[in-house]
């Protein structure tokens, strides 16, 4: 069954030889004559064109073999073995990784390309370069990793890389904040993924540590240690794809470069919590609680994010809080036992994602580093391939019919349906209301109406091709990715449902027509009526709105921020002082302290015998021989 | 020719320094047959390490009896337990006479003492010749602290001596101890390690000698609460000389535990092990947290230092396989990023005479061969998963996890108290923006560079490819904690039988 396939290890290699490359030739170069642009552009695209390539091939590859055969693996060396534990640096590709593998390598190769003009004429054009091909490196080592420590190390790759390219303008104090807090944030969550894969190796990881193995043995984990190891891994994935209550790093995380926004905290790093449950699918499905948690967790995150998305007046943070949304969809789904429907969103969120991104980012790019969607306006006449491109992105995004959103949305709402979860359902339904509403606020806020700041307008250009190619390629894909996995309701047949489905262990509920027609019905409706608000206050003359009462607090983000920073942060700063200053001097070391106060005291004592005249040195002779003769004359019976 | 390869290390360097002390030498020729020494030292210990085979149970053994009536014997070899402690200490030290410029030759004479009497410690299968390498080990310390110090340097080397005496009093108690209790089971007087190994030990008498042996070891690593001294010595003490007591002295102190408390005590060790798993725990944690308000560079990078151990001795204590090779492969990890952290730490202050953080800012920029050297350090020394420091971490935190759920919890908080004062002492001092000072700041010169390069290669090799090191310690490891496990079931056993009565 297993077959080793040699040219696995290639693929995370190449990215990671390219970063080599590419980190040397800006560390020997950048204080010196420096290496041009372009030469740096076409390097750092190498590494991830050929592991695009190797990924397609790895796809037909698995779709030559049999259905229930699709698992390519090369294990290289043996990494790590002490007794029990033996865990070797393997890969292992399947329907579900490959899946994985070819949207990563695809959207990520594009990024690359756009950045190139994206990122033009900064001074640190090399590192940029160098850190982007270290995190798809990363990111596909965790996607192709055969077991759960070799994802970790992926895992807390693509955190490093996420940590480097969010405080890549480190100048401002501010970027490299947001970048400490996404590492430390994401390193809460990463202490729940080592404690859950410790757990998981206790119970049953003695036969092997990789995932092959731990399905194997999977029914003998007892139910309650399953269970830990479930949330734990889960709280892992809370840190990673920034769910409640730690994504309170990835609004911050938009101080990096946009086409990291796009790459990392959008279409890529994020959803690797999504991915690794369904990877763990044969634990999930084993423990039903630890999956209901998780729906909660991610329908509520989706409602929280949604609502602050409305409110937001930079159109990253509409984006990243877009993102959280979404990802809390893709929780609910996998949450409810349906994998394949996550996945799926995960895939199509990754396109129309990367896509409003990138758009935006052409749009900051042509008004010179302006995020603010109310100095915007009126963009459509001088940015046209970017306001078409974006159209089709806000409409994957905010749900409309035959997009590609729409599709996945619909497939996660109806599992909900399906399972019999009517009030998860139902605030999916509030959320994609939601959603309609604040993607086409934006929407019209910058490119309808009239333009906000008439200086900044009239400097705005389109971007330079090799920006706008990808983002019609992806617009294509945000368009179309949705019909791969047509549901049967639409004559199509769950083509990546299907695809995915032996390397997931899920149960499709029966589809029942009134349930589809429902899921569907009120998808439409919800969509229908978040655009037409939208529509309505800012569809033709957007004016900035006066936030009061809940709005203000809204827009304020419940003020989670600074609930944590008085709760956490603050606490454990004072926490640390106390230590060094008044614990350690006077209590750890007070033992030492005050034995030298001792002996310092005691010498006082002494010294006031200490005169230093001869007679009394001599009376005190006279004392010590009558005591001694005394003594002597008492012991000897005299 | 390479029989005698471990009192060639030894001895070398011992006579080297005694006879740069002597005679009235330039500090520049000190500083080069320093060098050459200590490189001809590092070039032996690889070949050492690489002719290392983990079946034979002592390698390179050599015994001469020294006074046999007492059973004293010059008695030097390898094992799994000390082959990569001794790794650490020969390959490290030539790092300290490339990199820095001291004035003078006394300091480097001292170094030279140092490096001689830690592989002698190292090698030493002899409790008296352990003891006394131990005790000539604290001199040049002493010496180099106290005489080519900071300005409060006198008060630290009081402070690390009278610590480190007391200690060390206490062992040579418990040593004679050991030596009557064997006199008096077998009719003949030893030293030798591979013979009070059999000693069946109980009682009062028995719990106060490893008390003894265990204080000493202590305050050597430093567990808590014996870590005072540290952030004094460290932060005084040359960088040089920090660099050699964080770097190798402190995993002595692990190393003294494993090789000695362990097979000899291992009744009161089984005991007390819970609670020395939490003074280890608390101690990563303590230290971890004071490190953050630090604003003094290198007592930052001590309080660090101090919270690691914390955690290296914590894999001790587990009683389990995979916790204790994490601890013997976390000695190479934490002393190579820490030890280079110390060394960086080291360049910075010799160019831009400041250790304050705030007087820092925007490294990076002139010097990202520098800053990539730091970062890597750095992200090694917070267990970053691709570098050393990952593998040795996850070990420990696994097996602490076996041993003791909530210690196994406690442990695996250092994933995050790490970063915290890491990342934040990285931003002020390589981010933001330069100021006059950072302006000036040179990038690592080529003799800087090809001596900290190999370091940095050997964090990450070790963090791919662990598994050279790990088989060389696996058979030694494996038998160490039999000697325990075997215990450990003893004990429940007569608890079990005692709970049945």
């Amino acid at each position: 069954m297993e077959q080793s396939t040699p040219y696995l290890g290639f693929i995370p290699l190449l990215p990671l030889a390219g970063a080599l490359v590419l980190g040397l030739m800006h560390i020997a170069t950048c204080q010196g004559k420096r290496i041009p642009d372009k030469l740096y552009g076409i390097l750092g695209c190498i590494g991830p064109f050929i592991a695009l390539i190797l990924a397609v091939k790895v796809f037909f590859e698995l779709k030559a073999l049999d259905e229930g055969k699709r698992v390519l693996l090369q294990r290289v060396y043996n990494w790590i073995e002490v007794g029990d534990l033996k865990i070797s640096m393997g890969f292992l590709a399947d329907p579900l990784s490959s899946l994985m593998l070819l949207f990563v390598t695809f959207v990520g190769f594009l990024i690359h390309l756009y950045s190139i003009g994206y990122m033009a004429g900064d001074k640190n054009f090399g590192k940029f370069f160098a850190y982007l091909n270290l995190f798809l490196a990363s990111m596909l080592l965790l996607v192709l990793g055969d077991g759960p420590v070799v994802m970790f190390v992926g895992w807390e790759g693509v955190g490093l890389c996420s940590y480097l390219l969010i405080s890549f303008y480190s100048e401002d104090p501010a970027n490299v904040v947001a970048g400490n807090k996404a590492f430390i944030v994401n390193r809460i969550g990463d202490l729940g993924f080592v404690l859950g894969i410790s757990f998981l190796f206790w119970g049953i990881g003695a036969d092997g540590f990789d995932y092959i193995s731990l399905e194997a043995s999977a029914t003998n984990l007892n139910p309650t240690l399953g269970l830990t190891v479930c949330l734990l891994l889960f709280v892992g994935a809370t840190g990673k794809s920034a769910q409640i209550p730690l994504y309170v790093w990835l609004p911050d995380a938009m101080a990096g470069p946009t086409p990291v926004s796009a790459l990392i905290h959008a279409a890529t790093m994020v959803t690797a919590g999504v991915y690794m449950i369904a990877r763990f699918s044969f634990l999930y499905v084993q423990v039903p609680l630890a999956g209901e948690i998780i729906a909660w967790v991610g329908i509520l995150t989706a409602l929280l994010a949604a609502i602050f998305g409305m409110y937001q007046r930079d159109i990253k943070k509409i984006l990243a809080y877009s993102t959280v949304s979404q990802l809390g969809y893709m929780f609910a789904a996998v949450g409810l036992t349906a994998y394949s429907a996550g996945i799926f969103h995960v895939f199509t969120h990754a396109f129309f994602k990367a896509l409003l991104f990138l758009g935006a980012g052409s749009v900051i790019h042509a008004l010179h580093h302006e995020q603010d969607i109310w100095k915007m306006g009126g963009l459509k006449k001088k940015l046209p391939v970017t306001y078409w491109t974006m159209l089709f992105g806000a409409l994957a995004l905010a749900g409309c019919p035959l997009f590609s959103g729409f599709f996945s949305k619909d497939e996660i709402l109806y599992s909900a349906l399906a399972h019999g979860h009517g009030a998860i359902w139902f605030i999916g339904l509030i959320v994609a209301g939601i959603t309609a509403y604040y993607t086409f606020r934006m929407f019209f806020v910058v490119f309808h109406g009239k333009p906000a700041d008439q200086s900044l307008y009239d400097k705005a250009h389109e971007s330079p091709p090799v920006m706008t190619v990808p983002l019609v390629i992806l617009a294509v894909g945000a368009v179309f990715a949705g019909f791969l996995n047509l549901p049967h309701l639409f004559g199509g047949h769950l083509m990546v449902s299907h695809w995915l489905s032996p390397s997931l262990v899920e149960h499709h509920p029966d589809p029942t027509l009134a349930l589809e027609l429902l899921a569907v019905g009120g998808s439409i409706v919800a969509f229908v009526i978040g655009v037409s608000i939208a529509y309505r206050k800012f569809g033709t003359k957007a004016q900035e709105p006066v936030y009061r009462g809940f709005h203000k607090f809204a827009e304020n983000k419940f003020m989670v921020d600074e609930l944590f920073g008085a709760l956490i942060v603050t606490p454990y700063r004072y926490l640390s002082q106390g230590i060094s200053r008044i614990i350690e001097p006077w209590v750890t070391d007070g033992p030492l302290k005050s034995m030298a106060l001792l002996y310092r005291l005691s010498g006082l004592a002494f010294k006031v015998f200490q005169v230093g005249l001869v007679r009394v040195y001599a009376i005190y002779m006279v004392l010590g021989l009558s005591i001694m003769s005394f003594l002597l004359i008492k012991t000897l019976n005299l | 020719m390479f029989d005698n390869l471990l009192t060639v290390m030894i001895f070398g360097p011992l006579v080297t320094g005694l006879v740069l002390l002597l005679l009235p030498l330039s500090s520049a020729i000190a500083r080069f047959a320093g060098a050459f020494v200590s490189i001809i030292c590092a070039l032996l210990g690889v070949k050492l390490f690489a002719d290392f085979s983990p079946a034979t149970s002592v390698a390179f053994h050599q015994s001469y009896p020294v006074i046999p009536s007492l059973g004293i014997n010059y008695s030097i070899g390898v094992d799994g337990i000390s082959i990569l402690v001794l790794l650490v200490a020969v390959i490290l030290i030539p790092m300290v006479f490339l990199l820095f410029k001291e004035k003078q030759k006394g300091y480097y004479a001292n170094l030279m003492v140092a490096q001689g009497a830690m592989v002698g410690a190292i090698a030493a299968r002899d409790v008296i010749m352990f003891y006394m390498f131990w005790e000539i080990m604290l001199l040049p310390i002493f010496f180099m602290i106290g005489l080519y110090g900071g300005e409060r340097r006198v008060a630290a080397t009081i402070k690390i001596t009278v610590y480190t005496i007391a200690g060390s009093l206490l062992m040579f108690a418990s040593i004679v101890y050991l030596a009557i209790m064997y006199q008096s089971q077998t009719g003949v007087w030893s030293f030798a390690m591979d013979s009070l190994t059999s000693l069946q030990l109980t009682g009062t008498g028995a719990t106060l000698a490893f008390i003894g042996f265990m204080v000493a070891f202590a305050i050597k690593i430093p567990l808590f609460p014996f870590h005072t001294w540290l952030p004094d010595a460290y932060t005084e003490a040359p960088t040089g000389t920090t660099f050699v007591l964080s770097a190798i002295m402190a995993k002595i102190g692990v190393y003294a535990v494993i090789r000695f408390v362990v097979p000899v005590f291992e009744e009161s060790f089984v005991r007390f092990a819970l609670i020395l798993a939490f003074s280890g725990v608390i101690g990563m944690m303590y230290c971890g947290i004071a490190a953050l308000v630090q604003k003094d560079f290198k007592r930052m990078l001590a309080f660090s230092s101090a919270s690691h151990m914390g955690i290296i001795a914590l894999g001790i204590f587990c009683m389990n396989l995979q916790a204790l090779t994490g601890t013997l492969f976390q000695i190479v990890a934490h002393a190579t990023s820490t030890g280079v952290l110390f060394l960086l730490l080291g360049i910075i202050e010799e160019r831009m005479e400041t250790r304050n953080i705030d007087d820092l800012g925007g490294v990076a920029y002139r010097a990202p061969l520098f800053a990539a050297c730091f970062a890597v350090a750095m992200l090694a020394s917070v267990g970053l998963p691709g570098t050393s420091g990952f593998i040795g971490e996850f070990l420990i935190i696994l097996g602490a996890i076996k041993f003791n759920i909530l210690i196994g919890v406690l442990a695996g908080t250092t994933l995050i108290i790490g970063v915290c004062y890491m990342l934040w002492l990285f931003q002020r001092v390589f981010f933001e923006k330069q100021n006059k000072r950072t302006e000036q700041f040179r990038d690592l010169s080529l003799l800087e560079t090809i001596t900290i390069v190999p370091v940095i290669l050997l964090i990450i090799f070790m963090g791919l490819y662990p598994q050279p090191f790990i088989e060389r310690i696996k058979p030694a490891a494996e038998q160490y904690t039999l000697i325990l496990t075997d215990r450990a079931e003893i004990a429940d056993h007569t608890i079990s039988e005692t709970i049945a009565k």
